[in-house]
């Protein structure tokens, strides 16, 4: 019998859980999401202890939050502001403003599936 | 089975796909998708969905006008949601015919049990939205009958009082009106006397409750 094949693990912390959704569909065979409430003051200790290979949040706090563990463990921090429709991506340390066009599942899995594989390359 | 159909009509890309993922698990629901009220006024026509979910800013209008437009013309059973509302964008939303008010911090489940209801014909509207709406039925009220106590005013009465509820001082309202500090006492006391109120604090908040919208609403304290 063929093994499950392993994806990588994607968090998505977020207050509006049909982010969450939405990135599972767009990362659909490409890696696992699983979902976390936001506001819960643990962001950071918690990745430490789930060490997803990419983490999506939706509010500055929790970037910021997600912003130390992303930098230590060198995984793709992508952060959505769905009332602005703004994508930022902290890459080498730094938040990128991705500008051209909106906040789309499209993407998200562009920023998380390239951020994946630079680690994989890396690693 | 019957699917029910469903069209999101959201500019935001990532709730119609959060939205659609999230139902195409379900397999009594079949979802459309639309960014725009013209995008939405076309799927309405062409597969008549059973329910229409309706961001509140839908371009261009928002979602109140595009539901006061098309409730009339559609038998299907359109619902706003929003991140926030003031009250009086819900009781707008609901005027205008919506079926009821979702925040979009809606959980999974949440969604798909509001879905479901609205089928069978219930209102989908959390505890806080109602209390709200409540509110917001008998705050019209009180403005009602605050605007009728108003009618007595005249127009230059409304004019000062308006600036007294906005803090201004009677050398201020003089200087605004072009008229003489001596003039707005008498105003003053006019407006007091017609109003039956006791003081210039009382005509302030007065006009705020005839005139003035009330505040925005945060709906994460009551989603």
């Amino acid at each position: 019998m063929a093994a499950e094949p392993t994806f990588p693990l994607v968090a998505v912390v977020s207050s509006y859980p049909l982010l969450a959704e939405a990135v599972e569909g767009a990362l659909e065979g490409i890696a696992e999401v699983r979902a976390f409430p936001a506001g819960q003051g643990d962001t950071a200790d918690f990745l430490r202890l789930l060490q997803p290979a990419a983490v999506v949040v939706d509010s500055a706090e929790e970037a910021e939050a997600a912003a130390e563990f992303a930098r230590e463990a060198r995984a793709t921090l992508v952060h959505v502001s769905l009332r602005e429709d703004r994508l930022r991506l902290l890459h080498a340390g730094r938040w990128q403003n991705l500008s051209d066009g909106s906040a789309s599942p499209e993407r998200i899995r562009s920023a998380v599936a390239a951020g994946i594989y630079l680690r994989g390359v890396r690693t | 089975m019957r699917r029910t159909s469903i069209v999101v009509a959201d500019p935001g890309p990532i709730f119609r796909a959060g939205v659609k993922h999230l139902l195409g698990r379900e397999s009594d629901f079949e979802v459309f998708e639309a960014a725009t009220l013209p995008a939405l006024s076309q799927t309405l026509e062409e597969q008549q969905p059973d329910i229409a979910l309706i961001d509140l800013e839908l371009p261009p209008s928002g979602g109140v006008a595009a539901v006061a437009g098309l409730a009339p013309l559609y038998e299907t059973r359109m619902i706003v949601w929003g991140f926030e509302a003031s009250s009086e964008a819900v009781l707008a939303a609901v005027t205008a015919g919506s079926k009821g008010f979702l925040p979009k911090e809606i959980s999974p489940a949440g969604l798909i049990r509001s879905l479901r209801g609205v089928v069978r014909g219930e209102a989908p509207l959390s505890r806080g939205l109602a209390t709200l709406m409540i509110d917001a039925v008998h705050g019209l009220e009180e403005r009602g009958r605050a605007r009728e106590r108003a009618v007595t005013l005249s127009t230059r009465e409304r004019e000062v009082l308006a600036l007294v509820a906005r803090g201004a001082r009677n050398r201020q309202i003089a200087q605004a009106l072009s008229i003489s500090e001596f003039t707005v006492k008498r105003h003053m006391q006019n407006i007091l006397h017609k109003l039956d109120l006791p003081s210039r604090r009382a005509a302030g908040l007065f006009y705020r409750s005839a005139f003035e919208p009330a505040g925005v609403f945060d709906m994460e304290r009551t989603a």
